[in-house]
């Protein structure tokens, strides 16, 4: 990208109101300063503490979805990258998107799961959360809790929604896009 | 057995575990990197304390933000509590809030709906 492409990009960024934004290869590390960062942005916001709180939560679990994710398929930097970007919306909430490389057998499964859990309400999310906490943990390294999707719902101020742009060679794009 | 005394860090909570005085303390922010890593031995204190002494076991919690595996992993304690209570034995937790954070206190409600033990939610400030 040159001087004027940055430039560019950097509009579009501010036309969407972000917060912050990354693009590239994610490590736990990144996460926690990364977050540090976001919640320093917040801090200025301090009449909308709880917004605050989701969008840092909503923030670390799509991350470290997105981390766990990669590592378990092995994927090498380039393919493990996450684009991650905070803004806020025409109506002044805050929207957090995530996305990154997704095998399409399971980005159609996550896709679905993502649709499920947009057409429920309130109690019906919090329902399936509380199912989802008590069934036994799974051991296998690297498995998540299976309880972050539906947390995201549940903080959310409208439907969640998703994305799923195939690739030309195989694999595909996921995306998360949260309305807090 | 012995107590646990793990630091706490950006995103790991300071854990300590006191067998002498019967209390389990956690404090700050839990997103950790590997939560079996972090939690197992937690878990396992836990169960070993019930399953050895006869003492009671109280629960000191500053937890700020959990992430869902460390919701799930407290979820994994409060069941070895709540199955200690229901034979007879003296278990309780003290969740310590800030005012300011009322999601912390949300979270700590829904754990306790689902514990018959003492469960206290308390306010600081």
């Amino acid at each position: 990208m040159d001087a004027s492409g940055l430039y560019q990009l950097r509009q579009q960024l501010n036309r969407e109101q972000a917060l912050l934004c990354f693009n590239g290869p994610i490590s736990h590390c990144l996460i926690e300063e990364m977050g540090k960062a976001l919640r320093h942005y917040l801090e200025v916001d301090p009449a909308n503490r709880d917004a605050s709180m989701d969008v840092f939560s909503v923030y670390i679990e799509m991350t470290q979805n997105i981390q766990r994710y990669a590592s378990r398929q092995g994927y090498n930097d380039q393919d493990g990258a996450a684009t991650v970007v905070i803004a806020r919306n025409e109506r002044g909430r805050y929207v957090v998107s995530a996305g990154s490389r997704i095998e399409p057998r399971d980005g159609a499964a996550l896709l679905a799961r993502v649709r499920r859990l947009a057409a429920m309400d309130k109690a019906q999310l919090k329902a399936a959360f509380k199912e989802q906490l008590h069934k036994p943990r799974s051991t296998e390294p690297g498995a998540g809790a299976g309880l972050g999707m539906i947390d995201m719902a549940r903080k959310a101020g409208e439907p969640i929604a998703a994305t799923l742009s195939p690739f030309e060679n195989g694999g595909a794009f996921f995306s998360l896009s949260v309305v807090i | 057995m012995e107590d646990l005394n793990i630091p706490g860090g950006q995103s790991v909570p300071g854990i300590q575990a006191d067998v002498a005085r019967g209390i389990l303390a956690m404090q700050g922010d839990s997103y950790p990197e590997n939560p079996f890593e972090l939690f197992n031995p937690v878990i396992r204190w836990v169960e070993d304390y019930i399953d050895h002494e006869t003492r009671p076991l109280a629960l000191e919690l500053e937890l700020l933000y959990l992430n869902t595996s460390s919701i799930r992993a407290m979820m994994e304690i409060f069941d070895m509590l709540e199955a200690a209570h229901r034979q007879g034995r003296t278990v309780g937790v003290n969740w310590y809030y800030d005012r300011n954070n009322e999601r912390v206190a949300e979270l700590a409600e829904e754990f306790k709906e689902d514990c018959t033990f003492p469960f206290a939610i308390l306010a600081r400030r």
